[in-house]
């Protein structure tokens, strides 16, 4: 048997400056045989190390369809993250994983599809989006819309672009506070309801973001009309182990880290605090 | 001899082939403090032990999931980080163990196995012998009578004790149990009429000692059903310290921090310790953002892991053997312990 709590060695191939205080790491494991056999879905995550600082999670941030290599999405925001800050291209992490269960991509085609991200919530829905236009054409309208605190807080800039020259799919971005260049809305990310129609009964919308973000996201939601089933989230929580058994990611008898992230709010409505 | 038929050795014999096991694996066993107290820990001969206790303060757990574990060292001395795994123990044997330390034991097996299963918890779980002794003094706190945590158990152990005064009256709970006696040059003959009366007698007596004080089912009820008003958490969150005590005493909770000790830059171990969900840091993130960041949510979530159907459903018991150290160590003046908590849902409740 093994032990859980031990990770792989993996390189980073690549570090990508997003923002200010937002790195993206392109990872790849060390040992052969993990490159080539390793798979991961939409929406899991895996544990990060840096020996000494301490690990953390992070969801995956790209296309699971191309597993050699993975992408997570790091913001500096405690002692491991400004740890990882410090790292550069050849520098070792430990990554455990992949963890948690994932995104219902399978069973959502044939849908419409939603994509209602805030600041560093865009990467694990990346993981989704990404395979999602692997085979656009299997979903029906493909709406993303995307909320940032200011235009430099925002990820992927150069991917945001691709995305909004696509004729096939609708991006839309607001942010809190515009700079001079911003010509785009103002406001926060609900805002950009208003001005997107939907079919609600075909339309299956995902969420990721701060958790003030994704309450005011599912009141509107619900008020549209979607279906407790058709609003899918991730819950976050404070994770250590991200196995189940170091408590700490519990909400009611829900570990967030194996019963988790992902969850419809028919799930989450149920959880006794949420 | 086969599973199930109780046993007869004399007390010494058995208690000279326990010394003798002290040369082959750690034997775990009650001793006596100068102070008076009782603590278990491993004993290199029979002299150290004692028979005259109730049990430890501490949860025995502490020899399955250590309050400090490292669950691997790193060395980056060289170009690619190497990583060892801890070294395995050596055989023990923990001898004296209380019912409701051996129940704990269950409910910590069922959460350390399934999808995510825990070697290390359980490599020390497979090379221990349990060689527990039915309780026949409760003392004040006890209601293990509550919660099926005793004083007698059905299963659990390798080898239960009943103590006759001159013998051991014997419960093969395994295989081990059972090979344990074999190997050993120990007489051992079967329970008579009389010895089974006199073990129905100490159970009977020990009963009686027992004032049951955790009227579990109605606070389960209540919390399951979110039947419990804010107010009497507001209350009681406002009475807690916060200190914890309650969790690391209890033999059902297994909630641990992971945390990096560097020694110098090149090396160091990965750790988990012992940590409680009544700790403001718990749930705090990075971000700053604290989901139980008021003492109230923290004791509700204690009770809600405690006695919901949820959790019961899930573990097949509530997470409470009736051992009554929350009711020892709880700061809050004896408001807080389990027992006290389900009184005070109790006559509150609707």
């Amino acid at each position: 048997m093994e032990n859980i709590y031990l990770p792989d060695l993996a390189v980073i191939d690549r570090i990508v400056d997003e923002t200010h205080d937002i790195k993206t790491f392109t990872l790849q494991f060390a040992s052969r045989d993990l490159r080539k056999n390793f798979r991961f879905k939409s929406g899991q995550f895996v544990e990060a190390s840096i020996f000494g600082a301490g690990e953390a999670p992070f969801g995956f941030a790209s296309n699971p369809n191309h597993p050699e290599h993975f992408d997570i999405t790091v913001r500096a925001a405690g002692v491991v993250t400004r740890a990882m800050h410090a790292l550069k291209p050849g520098d070792y992490m430990g990554i455990r994983g992949p963890l948690g269960n994932h995104f219902p991509l399978e069973e959502v085609k044939g849908q419409d599809i939603l994509i209602i991200a805030g600041g560093i919530g865009l990467p694990p829905l990346k993981s989704l989006i990404d395979p999602m236009l692997d085979c656009r054409g299997d979903f029906g309208q493909f709406i993303i819309l995307y909320g940032a605190r200011t235009p430099a807080d925002r990820v992927y800039k150069p991917l945001l672009q691709e995305w909004s020259e696509r004729g096939d799919i609708t991006l839309l971005q607001t942010v809190d506070t515009p700079d001079a260049a911003w010509s785009g809305p103002v406001g926060v990310v609900t805002t950009l309801f208003e001005k997107i129609k939907l079919a609600v009964d075909r339309t299956v919308a995902f969420t990721c973001g701060p958790p003030v973000m994704i309450r005011f996201v599912i009141q509107e939601l619900l008020a549209m009309g979607f279906a407790e089933e058709r609003i899918i989230s991730t819950l976050e929580r404070y994770m250590k182990c991200g196995v189940g058994k170091c408590g700490h990611c519990a909400i009611g008898h829900k570990y967030i880290c194996v019963d988790g992230p992902v969850f419809s709010w028919r799930q989450i409505k149920r959880l006794p605090e949420r | 001899m086969q599973a199930g038929t109780r046993l007869v050795v004399n007390k010494q014999v058995f208690l000279d082939n326990l010394s003798l096991c002290m040369q082959k694996m750690t034997v775990i066993g009650p001793q006596k403090l100068r102070g008076g107290e009782v603590t278990f820990g491993p004993l290199r001969s029979l002299r150290g032990l004692t028979l005259d206790y109730v049990n430890d303060l501490d949860p025995l757990k502490r020899f399955f999931l250590p309050q400090r574990e490292v669950l691997f060292a790193y060395d980056l001395s060289g170009k690619k980080p190497r990583l060892l795994q801890p070294e395995q123990e050596r055989p023990r044997l923990l001898f004296g163990i209380r019912s409701c330390d051996v129940q704990g034991l269950a409910h910590m097996d069922g959460f350390f196995q399934g999808a995510c299963y825990d070697e290390l918890y359980w490599a020390r779980r497979r090379n221990t012998l349990i060689i527990s002794m039915a309780c026949n003094r409760p003392n004040e706190s006890c209601f293990c009578i509550c919660c099926n945590g005793g004083p007698w158990l059905e299963s659990g152990f390798d080898l239960q004790l009943t103590d006759l005064g001159e013998e051991f009256l014997i419960d093969i709970g395994s295989r081990a149990g059972r090979v344990f006696l074999e190997e050993r040059p120990m007489p051992a003959v079967t329970a008579s009429r009389r010895h089974e009366t006199r073990r129905r007698e100490l159970m009977e007596a020990c009963d009686a000692q027992m004032v049951p004080t955790a009227y579990l089912a109605k606070a389960c009820i209540q919390i399951t059903n979110n039947r419990v008003r804010e107010e009497l958490w507001e209350e009681m969150g406002s009475e807690c310290f916060s200190c914890g005590g309650c969790t690391h005493v209890c033999p059902c909770c297994t909630c641990f921090d992971v945390v990096d000790c560097p020694e110098g830059a090149k090396s160091g171990t990965r750790v988990r310790c012992w940590d409680s969900c009544q700790y403001s840091g718990f749930t705090r993130e990075a971000s700053g953002h604290n989901p139980r960041a008021r003492a109230k949510e923290r004791v509700k979530r204690r009770f809600y892991h405690k006695l919901s159907y949820a959790y019961i459903q899930q573990d097949g018991h509530p997470g409470c053997v009736g051992c009554g150290r929350c009711i020892t160590v709880c700061e809050a003046f004896g408001l807080l312990d389990i027992s006290a908590v389900v009184k005070r849902l109790r006559r509150d409740g609707q």
